[in-house]
């Protein structure tokens, strides 16, 4: 039974070659139609997402300097980072003649933005670390990361010096949460069980005017938890502790 | 640091395997969980070659299953990840063990070198072919007089023969063992025109024309589902090396005097103390490994950091001796039928 099964495989990979063959030729020319209307009308929502997270990002950036005084140098110099991400983005829709729909992405991150005002609140900096410096910063780059392969020239170009930003953002939450393990690990499980589900909720929110974009879900999903993983392990969790938490995501 | 990417045998198994790793947010997955599912560094290993040295290595599961392979973008991402992974971790030499080097072939993964913020660097790479390749030529030599053939009057029959594996298998044949004939089998016959050309020797024929003629034949190619063979036509004894992926042979040949060994697979003098190829599913997992993934811990012992076996149809007998030898020195030896007293009768 076994064996019958992998030479049905076997023969799988065999029958797809030419399909495989014929996609891995059009890798590059397979770029949507940036000017057609269901292209800037999906774009419309997506790029309105982008310029609101990154404003929120420069906001939560100052908001998490309020709880640690001592970094605020630092903080005020992501923060600024964000707000060139968000100029760069904006340009982006101007480039294509689509106007961002603002109050669809302000009500997009309402859940998010609400969880982390009340973390503020309470200075549980541990979880305005993991919402701002891991989930959406994973979220940013996984979905920059998969944009970069199907965006319009001016976009891409844009899209990688942001990339390498954000990589930069996501590795400042990380140092913190690392030193200071020993301390912030069970808030750290509690915060990810409430939140990381609504990164996934947002995700599934978004993959249809994703694919439009040529942005596939499966894809989006895979590059957010590498990053995800990713930054995990180096905060210095173990590969039980990550799939713990990560189990947050599937249910 | 040596490396080896690795994927279960199928969705069930791997499933099983990731809720015994602790992976419980896969285990419980469907497949569309595992087609988003990162690679796993799954265990770290030392080992200690037959000279004395020591050297370190790593397991990477690359979350693919055989299912996979009809969606040709997951299966993409699951093998360039999993060399990603591989690179951030700075291991020298990984190897891409079963269907992965296959899927890296056959879906032309060079054009894919910028995975993220990382560039992959190729000569970290390698397919353990060249390794593969010499295991099966000297199974072949020491197992086929074993069941009573001779070599110098056999006829070898290499199904698969314009593949980098079977290429090499018919190279090292023609020029190193003395054999009486050498068939070639293979779907394309312009690839096939040329090795002939090359060898200056060796007899191109069909699947149905060379059975009945071999005395020991090389399966280096999958075998298509539909295929009928009747072992009455087959010469007894025979020698059936199984060096395709997977292995899957000794259920089509079955009968007295049909002796069928897995091609490809080694044995290390010394327990290993891994977990890993317990996934693989080796008779003897703490010594037996896909040639493939030694041929990384062989050039990890021999500080040889380059992508020994890459591309097709590079192999050459100097780099299969060279290989060879080191894998005899470090500790290593083809399995022989012996490890599957497994004569089988009707």
């Amino acid at each position: 039974m076994h064996n019958e099964l992998k030479i049905n495989d076997m023969q799988t990979l065999e029958s797809n070659k030419k399909t495989i063959e014929e996609s891995n030729n059009s890798i590059s020319l397979n770029l949507p139609d940036f000017t057609t209307d269901s292209y800037k009308d999906a774009y419309s929502r997506i790029n309105a997402i982008v310029i609101e997270g990154e404003q929120e990002a420069h906001d939560n950036y100052i908001s998490i300097a309020t709880l640690i005084p001592n970094e605020i140098e630092e903080l005020t110099k992501l923060a600024r980072m964000e707000m060139k991400h968000k100029k760069g983005f904006t340009a982006c829709g101007r480039n294509l003649g689509v106007e961002a729909d603002m109050e669809f992405a302000k009500k997009f991150f309402s859940k998010l933005h609400g969880n982390f005002q009340i973390a503020l609140e309470k200075g549980n900096l541990t979880t305005c670390l993991l919402i701002q410096a891991i989930l959406i910063e994973a979220f940013a780059i996984s979905a920059y990361n998969v944009y970069i392969r199907v965006a319009d020239p001016f976009a891409k170009k844009i899209t990688e010096g942001v990339v390498k930003d954000e990589y930069l953002h996501l590795n400042y939450g990380q140092e913190w949460l690392k030193e200071n393990l020993s301390t912030c690990k069970e808030e750290l499980m509690e915060a990810n069980k409430v939140n990381l589900p609504l990164i996934k909720k947002m995700l599934d929110e978004v993959a249809d005017d994703a694919s439009v974009l040529a942005m596939d879900r499966e894809e989006l999903m895979e590059e957010f938890m590498i990053a995800y993983q990713d930054t995990l392990m180096e905060i210095g969790l173990d590969n039980r502790e990550i799939a713990r938490m990560a189990m947050a995501a599937i249910v | 640091m040596f490396g080896l990417i690795g994927h279960s045998t199928s969705f069930e198994d791997a499933k099983r395997k990731a809720s015994l790793l602790g992976f419980d947010h896969i285990a419980d997955g469907d497949l569309d969980v595992w087609c988003t599912a990162p690679p796993q560094l799954v265990e770290n290993v030392e080992v200690k070659s037959a000279t004395g040295i020591s050297i370190e290595g790593s397991y990477i599961d690359s979350c693919f299953v055989p299912e996979m392979l009809s969606r040709f973008k997951t299966a993409r991402r699951k093998v360039l990840n999993a060399m990603e992974l591989a690179q951030k971790k700075g291991i020298n030499i990984t190897a891409l063990g079963g269907f992965t080097s296959i899927i890296f072939e056959n879906f032309n993964l060079l054009q894919h070198k910028q995975i993220r913020n990382t560039s992959l660097e190729w000569e970290r790479f390698t397919t353990g072919n060249t390794h593969t390749a010499w295991v099966i030529c000297k199974q072949l030599e020491i197992n086929a007089p074993r069941i009573g053939i001779d070599l110098k009057k056999a006829t070898v029959a290499v199904i698969g023969a314009t593949g980098d594996i079977g290429s090499a298998v018919c190279r090292w044949l023609i020029n190193k063992t003395g054999i009486s004939e050498l068939l070639m089998v293979a779907r394309q016959q312009e690839p096939l025109a040329l090795l002939q050309k090359e060898l200056d020797g060796g007899t191109v024929t069909s699947l149905d024309e060379a059975l009945p003629q071999a005395d020991i034949v090389v399966w280096v190619a999958s075998m298509p589902k539909t295929i009928e063979i009747d072992t009455e036509n087959l010469k007894k004894p025979c020698l059936m090396i199984d060096g395709g992926y997977p292995k899957n042979l000794d259920e089509k040949f079955q009968g007295e005097n049909i002796h069928v060994l897995k091609g490809g697979i080694v044995e290390f003098f010394n327990d290993i103390g891994w977990n890993m190829m317990e996934l693989a599913e080796m008779q003897n997992p703490q010594r037996e490994m896909f040639a493939c993934f030694a041929e990384a811990m062989i050039l990890e012992f021999e500080k040889c950091h380059t992508n020994f076996s890459w591309g097709r149809n590079n192999i050459s007998l100097e780099k299969m001796e060279f290989i060879g030898a080191a894998s005899l020195k470090h500790g290593f030896s083809a399995i022989g039928l012996d490890k599957q007293p497994k004569v089988l009768t009707v």
